[in-house]
């Protein structure tokens, strides 16, 4: 007997479990004779868990190499978990984005036509102001900056009178006034800086009073703090520039498709402003670039993790399609064709990716539970855990089994019977 | 005339491109329900001569027909193996990881879609073996004659026309060689199997009703 067939009587596997626990029952109960089971119960439950399906073999053949099963799904999960932490912190980040503006009422986005940077002149807003189509149009800034070593946080410049201020409830203070240092917080930023309605804050070098704290329609506002538009300008270098142009149309004629209306909105707004774009609200939520990098960042790291992963599930079922040449050899000579083969063994491939989508998803869901109570990523990612990414990650998890398993499943398949019996 | 249940004709096996000729024109026609003990020294071909016989391989060059019927052209080798034969080895090759009556199931997988009636059909093999009181054990728990039952229940979970039997006692003692025996050659009365056995053992040979010896790849006269 080979070292490795002695290896091999060593790894006795258990009785299936629910088999077990029948057994126990009998024994428990055997002392009353009302409650003991009959014998044509017991015979029946035994005959239940003696029948063979082609997922219970699948699911012996996993079993039979339990630490490397356990190690495969590891991997593969924490790929997906990856998968699931990532993508659902970006598609997080652009619903956050499109409450900003429907929350605010905000129907076109006026930009720049460039990728990172967009600046447009303040002058453009009464441009804007006068169309027909235009009920308000407001400028603003947004950046991202450094409030203290351990946070940062989005930064909007508005005007002391612009629309954007509706979508906010004022929990202390009062709104600011132009030309003043003077900032409001929302409430989650409030909480992590520890700063109250008449504290100072320094932001890069300059202290501004802290006028009012509010609660935002987005997580993108409340852990945000808001100046006035010309203290930004001040800060950023941004004088008479701004990031963007937020506008609300006029409601739509009657007989007016609303598509239609919002199309022709955008095409007299970029007539009048030559060298920009008006882009719909969900659209700009979508595209801009901020929810670009994030999903560019979550699925170029999530895609290399996935391929780890799906390497990890190949590495295990080559080795075991190598393990059971003999019995695959025996297999064959049972009549299984090579299509059953392959069957087999891409099926325990894809339970093995099942098995990661699982553990991922909930690594994935803990990972967002986490990043949303973390006062540096509270106010941007929110808690919620969207169904259609559950979905998607099941979905990569089945498919990371199917082509992990694809090259083994066929080489299994091809073996000759007569010399895959003659194997070790 | 009735068709022989198998006809091999002018049969050759070669490996490694030509270098080892296992097989060297063999004629051979066994009829249906004829027991065929095949003896012949080590290295002959008897066990290549087997399998071609089962379908597990092909031949280089000739031809091994079924019930008239050429395998590997009109009839396919997996589908022929699966409802036409039945293999019982000298290592018996159960898997390990399933009990008793799960191993037997096996070969009904794609064949009979329902688990009910898989489980049943081994039940009934298995007590047939007079081995009633051991469907639950894994191959391990299980004395080298028992092992070689559930072998044989398992070769005869679809009811098949032929059953080949490479040394069937090659790894039994005395007393369980002749307990095995004894249930294949009932077998094969009782369902009028055709049954084909590999051997080194004289006794063995002596009880079928005909001997085929091989040597050096060629059937003896």
């Amino acid at each position: 007997m080979s070292s490795f067939q002695s290896l091999k009587e060593i790894d006795k596997p258990f009785p299936t479990l629910p088999h077990r626990w029948t057994r126990s029952i009998e024994a428990g109960l055997s002392w009353h004779p009302a409650l003991s089971r009959s014998k044509t119960v017991r015979t029946h439950s035994d005959f239940m868990t003696a029948q063979l399906s082609f997922i219970g073999f699948v699911r012996k053949n996993l079993w039979r190499r339990r630490l490397r099963t356990l190690l495969t799904l590891c991997g593969i999960g924490m790929a997906i978990g990856a998968f699931v932490g990532l993508v659902g912190f970006s598609n997080a980040f652009e619903q956050s984005w499109l409450r900003l503006y429907t929350s605010s009422g905000t129907d076109i986005a006026i930009i720049q036509q460039t990728f990172l940077n967009t600046s447009l002149p303040e002058s453009a807003t009464a441009k804007v102001t006068a169309l027909p189509t235009v009920a308000q149009a407001t400028p603003m800034i947004y950046n991202v900056m450094d409030l203290t070593p351990e946070v940062n946080a989005l930064v909007y410049g508005w005007k002391a009178d612009s629309y954007e201020f509706e979508s906010l409830q004022l929990l202390s203070g009062r709104p600011f006034h132009d030309g003043q240092p003077e900032v409001m917080l929302g409430e989650l930023l409030s909480g992590s800086l520890h700063k109250k309605t008449g504290d100072t804050l320094e932001i890069q070098g300059s202290p501004f009073k802290v006028v009012a704290i509010y609660h935002g329609g987005s997580a993108l506002e409340t852990g945000a703090v808001i100046m006035p538009l010309d203290q930004l300008q001040q800060l950023s270098s941004l004088q008479g520039k701004v990031s963007t142009i937020h506008v609300r149309l006029r409601p739509a004629p009657a007989g007016e498709a609303p598509d239609e209306y919002l199309k022709r909105a955008q095409a007299q707004i970029e007539a009048a402003l030559p060298g920009l774009r008006a882009v719909p609200a969900a659209e700009r939520a979508g595209n801009n670039q901020f929810v670009r990098l994030a999903h560019a960042s979550a699925w170029g790291t999530s895609s290399i993790a996935l391929l780890i992963g799906i390497l990890g599930i190949a590495n295990t079922m080559a080795m075991s399609v190598f393990e059971r040449t003999r019995e695959i050899g025996i297999l064959r000579a049972l009549g299984w064709k090579r299509g059953q083969i392959m069957i087999l063994i891409q099926l325990e491939a894809c339970v093995l990716g099942v098995g990661g989508g699982f553990l991922g998803i909930a690594v994935g869901w803990g990972a967002l539970q986490l990043l949303a109570a973390m006062p540096q990523t509270a106010g941007i990612v929110s808690a919620t855990f969207p169904l259609p990414l559950v979905a998607e990650a099941f979905g990569i998890s089945i498919l990371a089994g199917l082509i992990a398993g694809a090259i083994p499943a066929w080489r299994g398949a091809q073996l000759s019977p007569v010399e895959a019996l003659r194997h070790d | 005339m009735t068709s022989p249940a198998l006809e091999v004709r002018n049969l050759f096996k070669s490996y490694d491109e030509g270098q080892i000729e296992a097989l060297r024109g063999v004629d051979l026609s066994i009829a249906a329900g004829e027991y065929v003990a095949i003896t012949g020294p080590s290295g002959s071909g008897k066990s290549t001569l087997l399998h071609m016989l089962g379908g597990l391989d092909s031949p280089t060059t000739g031809e091994v027909r079924f019930r008239n019927v050429s395998l590997g052209s009109a009839i396919d080798l997996d589908t022929y193996r699966s409802r036409n034969v039945g293999f019982i080895f000298q290592a018996f090759h159960l898997m390990p990881t399933l009990r008793a009556i799960e191993n037997v199931q096996v070969p009904m997988l794609g064949l009979k879609p329902c688990s009910f009636d898989r489980a049943a059909r081994a039940r009934e093999l298995l007590k047939e073996m007079g081995l009633e009181n051991r469907m639950e054990q894994y191959p391990n728990q299980l004395s080298a004659g028992e092992r070689q039952r559930v072998a044989i229940a398992r070769a005869l979970a679809n009811n098949p026309d032929i059953l080949l039997a490479d040394e069937p006692t090659g790894n039994l003692d005395s007393v369980n060689s002749g307990k095995i025996m004894e249930i294949l050659i009932g077998i094969q009365q009782k369902r009028g199997m055709t049954l084909i056995v590999v051997t080194h053992e004289d006794e063995i040979a002596h009880a079928a009703a005909r001997q085929v010896r091989i040597r050096d790849g060629k059937v003896e006269a």
